[in-house]
């Protein structure tokens, strides 16, 4: 293994201006980057999980209809196993429900699915809402 | 290690024969630096549900990649971009051939699947197949490898001995951490772990994750003087590395980093402080990466 004795790397004494510029702007953004999650690490409330949906599509499939949505979560914790349940209500009483499982819901950040219905809901309230998730 | 045998009784062993064995190496490194990916789910089920303009651009910017990596270490010592051109493309198919291959092998790819399926589960796996198969070369060569070729080699591989001073200019350097970076993270990006991991960090975690990545790409490559360890010279204090390569190599990594996420759809939709976590989750293997290339390749 001779070789492995010249394969050895000497970095040059007098380097090119670029490499201090590439260094220089790298030591920047390091630091920027540690100072920005730092400032998020001593603000930042803990706030738990909070969603809103909103439908986002509508239109028949074979076998049924589909709603589609988005969910948001505003708070600065993630949620896992987001279970939403859509209803379709007829004056108060739902009439029939579906679930579907988000694994994820990021903190400030949306996600977006949709729940078959064997039904055309037609002109009836459809309500999307998360029943629970867990901390991931 | 027939092959290598083979090569050394072969004296005046021809062209042809040498390249074969080329071949036979680019294999052996696809199937070895491509098993970890074609074994996990997170990929094959990516092979069908990515977006296919994003699929698309990883395969395009695969080529280039491969071109400047083979110009450092090809099948053949090269000296032209033609060759350099030939030998990643040679890497290429290998990678898309092997990758079919153990796809079908491992019964992931069934002749009753859609043509799209399998196309995008083959061409996904062909990225750090070809990867692997361009450092297999290299890798598996070892110093017996080569009868003749190999001591012109080697000294090729390093630069400082042969015309082309330009290969291990700065620029080439920084590439080489972003190849090591990214192959690293195309092991680990796929799985399910990175954003979970990401969930898990508070943001003091965060910082301690870069400090840590920071501190073990300087030690990798300066401190604990492994082999092709970089030196520095004697009088010049221990700073002027850490700013000219290993700062400039981290945002490197943290590049390649958020260039994979995104291919790999796990950006979407996330707020940007929810990005920053990920990537610098995936940044911890892409340091690593990252100042391993520096002293392998």
């Amino acid at each position: 293994m001779t070789t492995t004795a010249s394969r050895r790397h000497t970095e040059t004494e007098e380097p090119h201006w670029v490499e201090w510029a590439t260094g220089l702007i790298s030591a920047l953004l390091v630091i920027a980057m540690i100072a920005w999650v730092g400032w998020e690490a001593v603000t930042e409330e803990n706030t738990p999980p909070e969603f809103s949906t909103a439908v986002t599509g509508r239109g028949p499939v074979e076998g049924g209809y589909r709603v589609e949505f988005e969910i948001a979560n505003k708070a600065t914790k993630t949620a896992a196993a987001v279970v939403v349940r859509g209803e379709i209500l007829d004056g108060g009483n739902a009439i029939e429900d579906a679930d579907v499982t988000f694994d994820y819901v990021p903190a400030q950040s949306k996600s977006s699915g949709a729940i078959l219905f064997s039904q055309d809901p037609g002109s009836r309230e459809v309500r999307i809402r998360a029943v629970g998730y867990t901390d991931p | 290690m027939s092959g290598v045998t083979a090569a050394q009784r072969g004296g005046d062993m021809g062209e042809t024969r040498r390249f074969l064995i080329g071949i036979g190496r680019g294999a052996a490194g696809a199937m070895l630096f491509g098993m970890p990916m074609l074994m996990t789910m997170e990929l094959w089920q990516l092979g069908f549900y990515i977006e296919r303009y994003r699929l698309f651009l990883l395969l395009v910017a695969n080529i280039p990649l491969l071109v400047v990596l083979a110009d450092r270490i090809g099948f053949e010592r090269t000296s032209t971009w033609r060759e350099a051109f030939r030998d990643a493309m040679i890497a290429y198919g290998l990678g898309i051939v092997m990758s079919a291959a153990v796809l079908v092998l491992l019964g992931d790819i069934k002749p009753d699947m859609p043509l799209s399926e399998m196309l995008g589960k083959i061409a996904i796996q062909s990225v750090p197949a070809s990867i692997g198969a361009l450092l297999g070369r290299s890798q598996l060569g070892g110093q017996a490898g080569d009868d003749r070729g190999g001591e012109q080699e080697d000294k090729g591989g390093d630069g400082d001995a042969v015309p082309n001073e330009i290969s291990t200019s700065y620029s080439r350097e920084l590439f080489l951490m972003g190849v090591g970076a990214l192959f690293l993270n195309l092991n680990v990006a796929p799985t399910e772990e990175i954003i979970l991991i990401s969930y898990k960090m508070t943001p003091w975690h965060a910082i301690a994750a870069v400090i840590v990545s920071i501190a073990i790409m300087h030690g990798f490559v300066y401190a604990v003087a492994f082999k092709g360890t970089h030196e520095m010279p004697e009088e010049t204090p221990w700073w002027h590395a850490f700013f000219r390569f290993t700062l400039p190599g981290y945002m490197v990594a943290m590049l390649i980093s958020l260039y994979v996420l995104w291919i790999f759809g796990r950006l979407d939709d996330t707020a940007v402080t929810q990005m920053l976590m990920p990537v610098i989750v995936l940044s911890v293997p892409g340091a690593v990466g990252a100042a391993a290339a520096r002293l392998i390749l």
